[in-house]
Formats: C-alpha cells, sequence, structure tokens
C-alpha cells in the first residue's frame, strides 16, 4: 500500500437528475489507486461503480468533490485538455463496441496514437500484438474475429500507449469463461511484466480475483477496501458487504 | 399499423422533414409554375376582352404560313380593304390601324425597357375601337405627337410636354408627350414600351404608308357581329382574315399565351428534375430507416403483423409524408411564383400578373405528383421491409438477407443504362422535330440517371478509394475513417451521390454546351466576317431600319456597307425554311467570307434578283442542286420564283437556308429593315477613328443602333447564351439543393446508427474536431463521388446532344477551368452539407455513446 497513488478522488459526489427524483450515484466517495497495481472495482448493480469509474476516466463530471489522474485535476479540465487527457494518460477496454468494423486489427490498435497524431513504436506494436496472440490477424477485420480476439485487440490498444492508467468496463462481461481467463491474464500480465496500472470494473468475482486489490461500492458509497485474495474469498466478501 | 406509422413520423421529425422537404420544393415549382402561368393568362383573357369591347368585327392579316423566325412581322394589307370594307352593308363604322414594333428612346439613348422586351408604335383609333384609355393628357393630334403606355412613363420619369425619340424604319424623330396611357387595364403589355401616334405617323414610321395591320368594324344597329363577319369574309380578299371581336380577343390572348408557353414548359421540366432528385433522396432516407429499424419490424412481425401489414406501415408513411408535403409545396408555389416571376423579369421578360389563379388541375397536379413520387420512391424499401423474419431481426446487428432481387441488380442495372442511351439516342438523331423529340431524351436520360444509380453501388468502393487515398494522406487518420465509412454501405453512399450525380450532370451538360455554342458563335464570326466593324441593334437582335446602312455609308473613311436582312420563308414542295437572308451582292464579298461548296465569290457577285444561294445542309436535305428552279412563299402569299446558282457551310447558322439579293427581299418579302450591316473601311483609314464617327451618325439618327468591331460583335452575339446559362443554373440549383439535403439526411442517419462508434473514438482521445473532419470529409467524398459520374454523363450527353448540329458548325468545346470549379463547387457544398450532421456528432455525449443499460 505504499505505492503512490496515480488515481485519487476525494468526496466525489454525482447526482443525477433534479428535485425530488434526484438520484445520488455516488455520495461522497473518497479512494485512492496505487501506480503499478490491479484495482478490481466491485459491487451490485446501481452501487454506482461504472459511474466513478466515468468520472475518474473524465468521461463524466462529479457534482462536487476532486479527481486527479497523474497529478491533473480533472473538474478544472474544459473538454479539449479531457479528450487530451484520454488521449495521452488513459487506456480504455469496454464491454461492447471496443472496435471499429471499418478498421482492421492493426489500425484498431493503433487508432488513439494515430488520433493524436503520433506513430506507433513499430518494436512496441510488435511486441504487443505478440503478446496478445494476434500475430496472424493483424489485417483482419473485427467481424472476422471472435469475441475473445476482439477483446485482446481491445487491450493491446490500451497498452500502446503506455497510460498512466488503463480503465477496463467489464471487459469479460460478454465472453465465456475461456477467452475472459486469457483477457485477464493478459492485464495481470500488462501490471506484472510492465508495471501498468489497471482499474478495473466487474461485478464477477472470478474476474476480480485476477487483481491485487478490491474496492466495493454500494449505493454510491465505498463500503470495503483491501486486498483481493483468491475467487472464494471475493464472493465471500461479497456476501459480508451485501 | 397507420397509428404506429404516424407515431414513427413524430419521432424522427428531422428526418421526415428534410426528406418532405425535397418533395416541397418540386411541388412548390408545379404548382408555382401553374399559378404563375395561369395568372397570366386569365390577365391577358381579361385585357383583351376588355380593350376588343367596342369592336364587332375585326379584320386582320393572313399569315401565308405559321414562323416561329425572327424577320417576320405579320404583312400589312392595303389600305383599299377599308373602302371595300365600308362598302359593305350592315358596317356602321369602320377604320384602319398599324401596330408594330418599333422603338421608344430612353433617357439612357437605348430602347426602353428590358433589351429583350420589344417596343412597339401604334396608331390612335377612333372613340369605340380605342384600346387605349388615358389615365393623363389625351391622345396624339399632331403628327408630332405620342402618347406613351404608363409603365414606360414612369419608370422613365417624364412629364407631359417632354421630347420623347421613337424610331421606327426609318430615322428618329423627336415628339411631344400629350397622354399617358393604359392598355386595357395594364400600365404596359408584359414590359414592352408602346408609343401610340397618330395614324399617318404611325404608317409613315412603321413604313406602312398605304397599309393597314387592322381595321375595326362596328355594326350597325340589329346586324349580329357574326353575320357581319360572314358578309365581310366574302366581300374581301383572301389576304386578310375576319374575326368577330370576341373570336379576336380569343385568338390575340392565344398568340400572347403561346409566347409564354415554352415558360410553362421549361419550369414543369427543371420541376420534374427537382422531383427526380427528390425521389432519390426518398429512397435512400427510407432504406436506411428499414434497415435501422430491423429489429423493431421483426419484433412486430414476432407479436403477429403480417408482411402486408408491415409493407402498409411502411407505404403508409411515404403516404403521409408525400401528401403532407404536397399540400406545404402547393401553398409553398403561391410564394413562389412572384419569385419565378421576378426571375423572368431579371431575364428580361416582364409577365402581367394581377391576383393569383389558382386552378383545380393545379391543386390536383401538384398533390398527385408529390405524393406519387414519394410512393414509388418508397416501394422498393417497402418491400424490402417485408421480407423481415420474425425473431430472427430482434437478434443485435441482425442484417437484412439481400432478396432475390439483388442478384438481378447489376445486369437490370446496366440494362436500363443501355436502353436509356438508346433511347437518348434515338431522341436526338432520330430526326424528330422540337417537341417530339423531348420525351425519348427526357426518358432516356431518366433511365440512364436510374441505370447509374444503380450501378454506382459498384463504384463506390474504387471512387472513395481515389478520393479518399488523398485525404488520407493529407489529413491520417480521420480522412481514413471518413473514407472507410463512405465504403462500408456502398449502397447508402451510391444513393445519396447519384442525386447529387443529376443535378451536376445537367448543369455540367449545360455548361458544355453553352461554351460550344459560344464557341461556334465565335469562330463562325472569326471565319466568315471580314469585315473590320459592324452595325447592329443595340440588344444583338432586333433589326435596325434599313436606311441606316446609306447613312453610315456616307461617313468619312467607310469603303462600303452591306446589310444582312433576314425573313421568313417557305419553299413550295420542300417544307419550313430556317430563314431567308438578304445580302447586297456587290458589296458581301468584300465583307464576309462563304465558305462555298458549289460556286465561289464571283458567284455572290453575280446573284441577280432572279437566284438564290442555298445553304448545302438545306439542299442536301431537300435533294435541291446548282440549277434546280425553286419557288419561294413570303409571309403575304407571294410567290418567288428563284434558280439555285450556289450552295454554301452555313456554320452557326449565321445566315437563312436560303440567300437571296437585298431587292428581293424589299419587293417581294417586304423586308426593308436589316439584321446586321456588315461595315468595311477604307485602305489606311484609322479604325478607332471611323468607328466614333459612325457612333456619332448612328446617336443622333438610329439610337438603337451600334457599331461594334469584329470581337465586339462576337461579344454580343454570344451574350444571350450567358443570360440563358444563368437562367439554367438558377433552376437546376433548386436540384442541386435537394441533392444536398439528400447527403444531409444520410449523414445524420448515418451518425445516428454510428453513436456507439463515435463515443469510442472520442473516449480513445478523439477530439470534437477530428470528429467533425470525420463526418465532413465522408460528406465531401460522397459529393465527390456524385459530381464525377454527374461529370461523366454530363459530358456525355453534351457530346450526343451536339452530333446532330455538327453539320452546322458546332463544335464542342470543354471549358476545362469551369469543369475543374464546378468540382471544387461540388465538394465545398459537400462540407457545406456536413455543417449541421458535424456538429450533431461533435456534440454527442461521449458518455451516453459509450455507457448501456
Amino acid at each position: 500500500m505504499d505505492a503512490p497513488l496515480i488515481v485519487s478522488a476525494v468526496d466525489v459526489h454525482r447526482r443525477f437528475g433534479q428535485g425530488e427524483t434526484a438520484v445520488n450515484a455516488l455520495d461522497g466517495v473518497t479512494v485512492g489507486f496505487p501506480k503499478g497495481q490491479f484495482t478490481a472495482i466491485m459491487g451490485p448493480s446501481g452501487s454506482g461503480k461504472s459511474t466513478l469509474m466515468h468520472i475518474l476516466a473524465g468521461l463524466d463530471r462529479p457534482t462536487s468533490g476532486s479527481v486527479a489522474v497523474d497529478g491533473v485535476e480533472l473538474p478544472e479540465l474544459d473538454d479539449r485538455r479531457l479528450t487530451q487527457l484520454r488521449r495521452d494518460k488513459l487506456g480504455f477496454i469496454f464491454q461492447f463496441f471496443n472496435l471499429l468494423p471499418i478498421l482492421t486489427a492493426e489500425e484498431n490498435i493503433t487508432l488513439p496514437m494515430r488520433l493524436a497524431g503520433r506513430k506507433p513504436d513499430p518494436a512496441w506494436l510488435d511486441e504487443l500484438i505478440a503478446k496478445v496472440g494476434l500475430a496472424d490477424r493483424r489485417k483482419h477485420k473485427p467481424s472476422e474475429l471472435s469475441g475473445g480476439q476482439q477483446q485482446r485487440v481491445a487491450v493491446a490498444r490500451a497498452l500502446l500507449t503506455r497510460p498512466a492508467v488503463v480503465f477496463a468496463d467489464e471487459p469479460t462481461g460478454n465472453l465465456d469463461s475461456k477467452a475472459s481467463e486469457e483477457v485477464l491474464q493478459l492485464l495481470r500480465g500488462a501490471v506484472d511484466d510492465y508495471g501498468q496500472t489497471v482499474v478495473m470494473v466487474t461485478h464477477d468475482p472470478s474476474a476480480a480475483s485476477f487483481a491485487d486489490r478490491i474496492v466495493v461500492l454500494k449505493d454510491g458509497k465505498v463500503v470495503s477496501e483491501g486486498p483481493a485474495g483468491d475467487r472464494s474469498q471475493v464472493v465471500d466478501l461479497m456476501r459480508e458487504v451485501a | 399499423m397507420l397509428a404506429a406509422s404516424l407515431k414513427g413520423l413524430s419521432e424522427r421529425k428531422l428526418r421526415t422533414a428534410l426528406t418532405a422537404f425535397a418533395v416541397v420544393l418540386g411541388v412548390a415549382l408545379i404548382s408555382g409554375t401553374y399559378i404563375l402561368t395561369d395568372t397570366i393568362s386569365r390577365t391577358f383573357d381579361g385585357v383583351f376582352t376588355q380593350v376588343t369591347k367596342g369592336i364587332d368585327v375585326s379584320i386582320t392579316p393572313r399569315k401565308a404560313f405559321n414562323d416561329t423566325n425572327q424577320g417576320g412581322s405579320p404583312p400589312a394589307f392595303p389600305a383599299s380593304v377599308l373602302d371595300r370594307a365600308k362598302a359593305v352593308p350592315g358596317v356602321e363604322r369602320a377604320a384602319g390601324g398599324v401596330f408594330d414594333q418599333a422603338s421608344v428612346i430612353g433617357k439612357d439613348g437605348d430602347r426602353v425597357g428590358a433589351q429583350s422586351t420589344p417596343n412597339f408604335v401604334a396608331s390612335d383609333e377612333p372613340a369605340p375601337f380605342n384600346p387605349f384609355r388615358y389615365v393623363q393628357g389625351r391622345a396624339p393630334s399632331a403628327p408630332d405627337e405620342v402618347a406613351i403606355d404608363r409603365k414606360t412613363v414612369s419608370d422613365e420619369g417624364w412629364k407631359l410636354g417632354d421630347r420623347v425619340k421613337v424610331l421606327g424604319r426609318s430615322a428618329a424623330r423627336t415628339y411631344t408627350l400629350v397622354g399617358v396611357a393604359k392598355f386595357g387595364d395594364l400600365n404596359s403589355v408584359a414590359g414592352a414600351g408602346i408609343a401610340v401616334l397618330t395614324l399617318p405617323e404611325a404608317q409613315r414610321v412603321l413604313d406602312k404608308v398605304g397599309r393597314f395591320d387592322s381595321i375595326d368594324v362596328k355594326a350597325a344597329p340589329g346586324v349580329a357581329p357574326a353575320q357581319l363577319a360572314e358578309r365581310l369574309r366574302r366581300a374581301l380578299p383572301g389576304s386578310v382574315t375576319v374575326r368577330t371581336g370576341t373570336e379576336q380577343a380569343r385568338q390575340d390572348s392565344k398568340d400572347v399565351k403561346e409566347g409564354f408557353d415554352f415558360i410553362k414548359v421549361l419550369l414543369l421540366v427543371f420541376a420534374g428534375v427537382a422531383l427526380f432528385v427528390g425521389a432519390f433522396m426518398i429512397f435512400n432516407t427510407f432504406s436506411i430507416t428499414i434497415a435501422q429499424r430491423t429489429r423493431e419490424l421483426s419484433i412486430l412481425r414476432t407479436l403477429g403483423a403480417s408482411r402486408r401489414q408491415v409493407l402498409w406501415a411502411v407505404v403508409g408513411e411515404a403516404l403521409v409524408v408525400g401528401f403532407a408535403a404536397s399540400v406545404v409545396g402547393l401553398f409553398a408555389g403561391i410564394g413562389l411564383a412572384p419569385a419565378l416571376e421576378a426571375l423572368f423579369k431579371a431575364v428580361g421578360a416582364e409577365l402581367p400578373s394581377g391576383g393569383t389563379v389558382i386552378e383545380a388541375r393545379t391543386v390536383v397536379v401538384s398533390l398527385v405528383v408529390g405524393t406519387l413520387v414519394t410512393l414509388l420512391a418508397s416501394v422498393a424499401p417497402a418491400a424490402r421491409a417485408t421480407r423481415v423474419a420474425p425473431i430472427e431481426g430482434v437478434r443485435e446487428g441482425a442484417t437484412l438477407a439481400p432478396g432475390r432481387a439483388a442478384r438481378l441488380k447489376t445486369p437490370a442495372a446496366i440494362a436500363l443504362s443501355l436502353l436509356g442511351v438508346a433511347l437518348l439516342l434515338f431522341g436526338v438523331l432520330g430526326g424528330h422535330s422540337g417537341g417530339a423529340a423531348l420525351g425519348p431524351i427526357g426518358g432516356g436520360a431518366a433511365l440512364l440517371f436510374l441505370g447509374v444509380a444503380l450501378v454506382s453501388s459498384k463504384l463506390v468502393k474504387p471512387l472513395s478509394t481515389g478520393i479518399g487515398n488523398p485525404l488520407e494522406s493529407a489529413f491520417g487518420v480521420t480522412g481514413q475513417l471518413a473514407r472507410e465509412n463512405a465504403i462500408r454501405n456502398p449502397g447508402r453512399t451510391a444513393g445519396t451521390s447519384a442525386a447529387l450525380m443529376v443535378g451536376l450532370a445537367l448543369v455540367i451538360f449545360v455548361t458544355i454546351f453553352a461554351a460550344g455554342l459560344r464557341h461556334s458563335i465565335d469562330q463562325a464570326i472569326g471565319k466568315s466576317v471580314t469585315a473590320p466593324l459592324v452595325v447592329e441593334n443595340k440588344d444583338g437582335w432586333s433589326l435596325i431600319p434599313g436606311s441606316t446602312a446609306a447613312a453610315v455609308g456616307r461617313v468619312e473613311g467607310v469603303s462600303g456597307t452591306s446589310s444582312i436582312r433576314l425573313a421568313p420563308g417557305k419553299v413550295a414542295g420542300a417544307g419550313s425554311t430556317d430563314g431567308i437572308t438578304g445580302i447586297d451582292p456587290a458589296t458581301f464579298s468584300q465583307l464576309f467570307h462563304l465558305e462555298w461548296k458549289k460556286g465561289s465569290d464571283s458567284t455572290a457577285r453575280a446573284l441577280t434578283d432572279t437566284g438564290a444561294l442555298a445553304s448545302e445542309s438545306w439542299a442536301s436535305s431537300h435533294d435541291k442542286h446548282v440549277g434546280d428552279r425553286i419557288v419561294v412563299r413570303t409571309q403575304s402569299g407571294r410567290e418567288v420564283p428563284l434558280t439555285i446558282t450556289g450552295t454554301y457551310k452555313n456554320n452557326a447558322h449565321s445566315l437563312g437556308d436560303l440567300t437571296v439579293t437585298n431587292p428581293v427581299m424589299e419587293r417581294d418579302f417586304a423586308q426593308r429593315q436589316a439584321q446586321y450591316i456588315l461595315v468595311g473601311t477604307k485602305p489606311g483609314a484609322d479604325v478607332g477613328q471611323v468607328k466614333a464617327q459612325v457612333e456619332r451618325v448612328l446617336d443622333a439618327r438610329y439610337p438603337t443602333a451600334e457599331i461594334v468591331t469584329k470581337d465586339g460583335f462576337k461579344d454580343t452575339q454570344t451574350k444571350w447564351v450567358n443570360g440563358i446559362l444563368s437562367f439554367f443554373y438558377v433552376l437546376l440549383s433548386l436540384a442541386v439543393i435537394v441533392s444536398l439535403l439528400g447527403i444531409v439526411n444520410t449523414l445524420v442517419l448515418a451518425i445516428y446508427e454510428r453513436t456507439r462508434e463515435i463515443g469510442m473514438i472520442r473516449a480513445l482521445g478523439g477530439s470534437r474536431r477530428q470528429v467533425k473532419r470525420i463526418v465532413r470529409y465522408e460528406s465531401v467524398i460522397t459529393a465527390l463521388i456524385g459530381a464525377t459520374l454527374g461529370t461523366v454523363l454530363g459530358i456525355f450527353f453534351a457530346i450526343v446532344a451536339s452530333r446532330p448540329l455538327a453539320s452546322e458548325g458546332f463544335s464542342l468545346s470543354f471549358p476545362v477551368g469551369t469543369l475543374l470549379l464546378l468540382l471544387v463547387l461540388a465538394a465545398v457544398a459537400g462540407m457545406v452539407a456536413a455543417i449541421g450532421p458535424a456538429r450533431r456528432a461533435a456534440r454527442l455525449d461521449v458518455l451516453k455513446a459509450v455507457a448501456y443499460e
């Protein structure tokens, strides 16, 4: 726990709607994510875990509170700067619609770099593509890849820019167990081999067991924070907080 | 199911509005055209009925044949007819009058009114017959007095007592303005300036001394007009037509209206083009929305909706949109009619109008055509909707299986294109006369457009690559994404660009054709006119008094003049001709170079009053040869025997089909006015100085004429081409606007479909500007595909259309600069069309795009 925090949120509130019908999705969340660690954010449906991730990633703005990524205060940034921050410091893996159907696997991987107007380091690109096991699928369109392969393309894309942090939103939600395992191993490997920071939202205890730490949310509040342990420990933890 | 259609419409307001707008524009043009032309007709009917109120019987010259050429005013008849008419029992009063083209000279020294509207001189007529009402002053009573129409007087700011110059068939003369006249209730007739002179003065000015253009008759009490007309018909020679006042009003109105008929046809053609383009847009929009609603339709089918019900849901939507848009278009036409009128005014044709006439026909045609076009365009998408199977479509990302028709699409498209080309060639080369060729040409062009539009989905990929690759090199990933987006759904891109293709093909066709016309006229003048100076009417086409030549000939430094005259004529047994030209044989060859087929310049010099030269194309199509004797019939029914002594190539119609001497023109065709006068200068004389001196003479005595150099002559003879070209551009721009709306619509729909993709691009660090660029470049690619296909088709049309004209010296010239400019404009139009959709895409909430329930 001595590692410096790369992402931190202090007393973050997020309210949707107004007046009587307003919903407090996040109700005073204070949480930190240490550099070079794999953290899973868990919680039941409606606990606010996705909202928290969106705010940490600069995709949504808190109603109040402060969020900092790699030393940059997010709520102060305008849309242009947020876009720049996402492009330079963040990597993303989503559950669905991760890839542009009109681009090849390799083009999808290099898309964020090209949007930033930079050229990827060819050696690093080759290494990543080999690592995600797609060396022979570089020129294939997403429609020609399996779900697991598509998600591995997304992992490679997230890692290519060596971002300060990779946000993964239910990355295995749409995959069978074998493909899920492959993707989670890749994320685990990125943390272990390259010191990559990963924050993953999931409701699956097996997936969470790949993480170093687990943050559990319930009703917009952090109810537990600690080391992950194996699957059964995660299941116990979830039962405990529920 | 109709309820479902209606609900669907209200939920997609923007899309529905854009689709409907295409129909609204086309229908508005239809209803506006009808309203405008009906209003004009009603106005003329009213005016002519009013001005012939005091006339029981009207006697007018009979034209030996109908001609559409210039230079032929109806031949006046001798004044003796009046005496014979007066002798007929039952005639209480009869008076003769003259009325013909002349010029009222305005303050600027030129003819009053617009360049393309003629002026007239009319003789003052006694009380019951007079069509003019004097709102100020009185009728002219002395030879130096004039009354002028109210519009001209107010336009020129004249007051009673002012001095006004009027020019007829001889040198201009100055008159005192003593009256301001209205023609019935109108301030002017179609914007034409009219000067009313006393009868003897009008006859003198119009070179009709001892002759009349009309005789008005009042019947004695108890004698019916029809009965009197019958008696007069029997008593008078065959060279005149006798009508009752009512018949005459109808005839006059019909004559004037016929002049406007081409306007109606022209505008309706453009309305048709706009609707045709609109149909592409409707088809496209319905196709896309049905693809997007596969899930919804599939759920409907799962819940028990039959194929027929699905079909009716879609067709019902089209019906509602089509009908509503047609109603809006019908009313928009009321607003458009004055705009069309203004457009004609801008090109010089002033149309009389009063009130707004909406005939039942206008309402029916507008509503039926608008609704039908929408319905037809939606049939194919509706049929496709019925192929959505229950359950199947509920799956995420399900796409429709291509139907049986899809396999036949390419062969069918090629067959359509070929049929179109065949019809087009049949229309152009089939040797039909004017109107008969329009059907096959229009139909052929429409089929070719459809065929190419269908085939073009196969061309989208190569074209997008060709256009998109430079974009990618220049703009990187945004260019690449735009290109890939354009390719991902070739049918959709093809349909969208096809609409622009139609408008642009026509724009390019008229552009090339106009350039060809200008080029051919330039060349013909360059080759044939050897005179350094030419005298012509300032408007470039009206006739000038014959005596101008003599006045110019007396100017210091002028070596000689040669008048070119023109009159209509018909050759016995050989149909009509393209006009008969009169020349001065002695001087013609010195100032004009004729491209001889048979004969030489000495043949022209030796031309006598019994000889004629013939154009090669006329002679060969009527199997006439040098030495053959022909009989030419003049407008007054006179028959002139002539012998062909030579043949020439008639480049760009600078001469008529037959050429005779000017004495024959004068004696037999009663043509004393010149089309233009070639002016030679003495060796050593300074052309500029001679020109300036001639100018002085013309300004003083022949103010409607001007002297120009050979190059100036080229300019004035091609000026009208530009006028017509801009007129066509304005009307074609409607079709182009509709096609741009089509691009907007497709983009909006595509962006809706790609919400998540755009959100993902934004999440991965794509800026708003980059998202905008992707949309914009896709639009540019789509527009340029349309422009490329349109350019190819436009060039093809121009080549086809120019084939039959090649023998008349028409040569195509490609205005490369203009064509490139049009391509650039198409790209810019693509950018403009993308403004709204791009902004919409850039504003998409990233979170909404990537979050899911």
